[in-house]
């Protein structure tokens, strides 16, 4: 088993990985940039190391630091959570010929996914669905619009390279395709240092239906299931879910089977996602290949809750050479969960992201109700991290039981001091397509203005009430007080109770 | 018993706080006990609401069943001075961020909506445009700051 693990990231997820340790007796190493010197996720873990100045190229990512803290810690280990170094190759090799074990796929497999023409060729080969579509060796405009051509519009021009949907265009016609593949090229050319652009039919007002899959090293492979997540702005998820009501039992079996084919056709090891696009829904539904995510994903928990498991329990066993720890006939799913992305961002602002000071941080609590964050009340939300401030994940007997609980559970999750996007999920849950579970990859940004018009604008005046009454109980109000940390708010309230 | 003007955008609300944790606004009476320090309950004679309460200088934020509002307070004895709000020419930094690109120097001409520089957080590049026409009167930042909100990053005046 690994004796000593150094996390490669911060927030939630170092916590969650922090804990998992705990509990399999292993023994962990926090790292962390100037700011986050006493961030929650190091004075959870046993020993801390600090990394470089904010900027994550100067601390997160910083591949050599990293190595260097593995070295003078003594870790035999490495976990690199999800973003940051998760999917870079170099850095799962350079654990590997450092003789620290990568918590993850092989590089080799985390190489062969992350290029998309050849992600795509290798699914194809494997028997996988793949969105029909052609990935021209002659890249010309010429033989561009060609191959358009011939899987016809409306198409998709995608750059090999990348992801994030930065440089895709749709193209509905013919004579547009000059345009967006000198556009696409220049924008890939510009992200990625890597123009080569592909071709795939338009699938129209598809779901985003993804599958957990997990390998050993003894050459066993499993999936875990489904998590829809097809409530996402511009790319970024929002809300997850599990069981996805889009797939009937068939389906869904057909689509495991793909997953763990795409998975050892991979060469791959340890737990990764299968990211399919959904066409219609019931038996007549088409699944088709999208991306294999080579790490352990942000909707993790999703999958736990309905299916019982442990990821990250899993993920450090089968790292330590260990086989899984299920077969798949021993793998079910109960219930449902979804999860909620609590963001620091302002949703009546166009989302703009918020950073500040957490005045007052109170999680809900309850059956079924779990709370993955990294956050303390009193700290700070920072600008130079992704804004996720936590997830929500929540468990019910049926799809409706969990919405009901994920919508009290906001309810009750104060958050002051910064924007969050709770009053925008909390229009969402309560939307009609969301209650019949008819939302596709584009519903957010198609009515995400006739939402966000849909948010209440006025507090109730209770909520003042709360606040003249704050006022009385610090003191500020009261003749002859002048601070209002002199004021004991206990002691204060109790006289004034009466 | 004690009055306070709190405000809440546009609106002003003139609110009474008696004895026994009594709250009148518009002559509806409302009770407010303590469950957690900064969280309160507060009752009227039909409903009941769970309201978090925080401090950040004059503001008061409050979120009660997901909904989050700020209300600005006025105790009628001036605790301490307002902050001066930026006037129509000064743009401000709308959240900490870094300043990434200035593109406008003391002295320039500026139409209304131009960009005058660019701040980046959280991944995201913003741009501050002038609110008006005007001339650059001065610039508060420099290239590579991180500048916290509030924070006046360029002044215009009318030319």
């Amino acid at each position: 088993m690994i004796r000593r693990l150094l996390i490669a990231n911060r927030g939630e997820i170092a916590l969650r990985i922090i804990r998992a340790c705990r509990e399999l007796g292993i023994e962990t190493v926090a790292v962390h940039s100037d700011p986050d010197a006493h961030a929650p996720h190091v004075l959870a873990a046993d020993r801390a190391v600090r990394l470089g100045p904010a900027p994550p190229r100067e601390s997160y990512l910083n591949v050599a630091a990293l190595l260097d803290a593995a070295r003078a810690t003594d870790a035999d280990a490495v976990h690199p959570g999800y973003g940051f170094l998760s999917e870079r190759a170099a850095f799962a090799r350079a654990c590997e010929e450092a003789g620290v074990i990568f918590v993850g796929p092989p590089a080799t497999a985390i190489e062969r996914m992350g290029a998309k023409v050849g992600a795509r060729q290798l699914m194809d080969a494997a028997g996988v669905p793949v969105v029909p579509g052609e990935a021209p060796s002659d890249q010309s405009d010429w033989a561009l619009a060609a191959a358009a051509s011939r899987v016809g519009f409306p198409v998709l021009i995608k750059p090999s390279a990348g992801g994030g949907g930065i440089g895709m265009k749709v193209v509905r016609e013919r004579d547009e395709v000059a345009d967006a593949v000198s556009q696409a090229r220049r924008e890939a050319q510009a992200a990625f240092g890597d123009g080569t652009l592909y071709v795939e039919r338009l699938v129209e007002r598809p779901r985003h239906v993804e599958v957990q899959v997990f390998a050993d090293t003894h050459g066993n492979a499993v999936h875990l299931f489904e998590r829809e997540c097809s409530v996402q702005r511009r790319h970024q998820k929002m809300i997850e879910e599990s069981p996805s009501e889009a797939l009937s039992p068939v389906l869904r079996a057909r689509m495991g089977e793909a997953a763990v084919a795409a998975a050892r056709a991979a060469g791959y090891r340890n737990a990764g996602t299968v990211e399919f696009l959904l066409e219609g829904s019931g038996d007549r539904a088409r699944f088709y290949f999208l991306e294999m995510n080579t790490r352990l994903q942000v909707e993790h928990p999703v999958t736990e809750l309905v299916v019982g498991v442990d990821l990250v329990h899993a993920q450090l066993r089968v790292a330590s050479g260990e086989p899984l720890p299920w077969t798949q006939a021993s793998l079910t799913q109960r219930g449902h969960a979804i999860e909620c992305r609590i963001y620091a961002e302002d949703p009546a602002q166009g989302f703009l992201p918020q950073a500040g000071p957490l005045l007052l941080y109170r999680e809900p609590r309850g059956p079924g109700i779990r709370v993955d964050s990294g956050v303390v009340e009193g700290g700070e939300i920072s600008v130079h991290y992704d804004p996720m401030i936590a997830k929500l994940i929540v468990w019910g007997e049926t799809r409706e039981a969990a919405r009901r609980r994920a919508v009290e559970a906001l309810r009750e999750y104060h958050i002051l001091g910064v924007r969050t996007n709770i009053p925008f999920l909390l229009t969402l849950l309560d939307h009609p397509r969301f209650i019949e579970a008819a939302v596709d990859t584009g519903f957010l940004d198609r009515e995400g203005d006739a939402l966000r018009a849909l948010m209440p604008v006025d507090v109730p005046a209770a909520a003042l009430a709360a606040a003249a009454a704050h006022e009385v109980v610090r003191g500020a109000a009261l003749p002859g007080r002048q601070s209002a940390s002199a004021v004991d708010p206990f002691l204060s309230l109790a006289g004034w109770r009466g | 018993m004690a009055n306070l003007t709190l405000r809440l955008g546009a609106r002003e609300v003139a609110v009474r706080t008696d004895e026994g944790g009594r709250v009148t606004i518009d002559d509806h009476g409302y009770t407010v006990t303590t469950i957690s320090p900064g969280v309160y309950l507060v009752s009227d004679d039909e409903q009941r609401w769970r309201v978090a309460v925080a401090d950040a200088g004059d503001t008061r934020w409050v979120s009660v069943n997901g909904q989050v509002a700020l209300v600005e307070i006025d105790t009628g004895q001036s605790r301490a001075p307002r902050r001066k709000s930026a006037h129509a020419g000064a743009m401000t930094a709308p959240m900490p961020a870094t300043v990434v690109k200035i593109l406008v120097e003391p002295g320039q001409t500026v139409v209304e909506g131009a960009t005058v520089l660019v701040l980046e957080a959280m991944k995201m590049e913003l741009p501050i445009r002038a609110p008006r026409a005007g001339v650059v009167k001065s610039i508060g930042c420099s290239q590579g700051e991180l500048v916290q909100p509030g924070v006046v990053l360029v002044e215009l005046e009318h030319g």
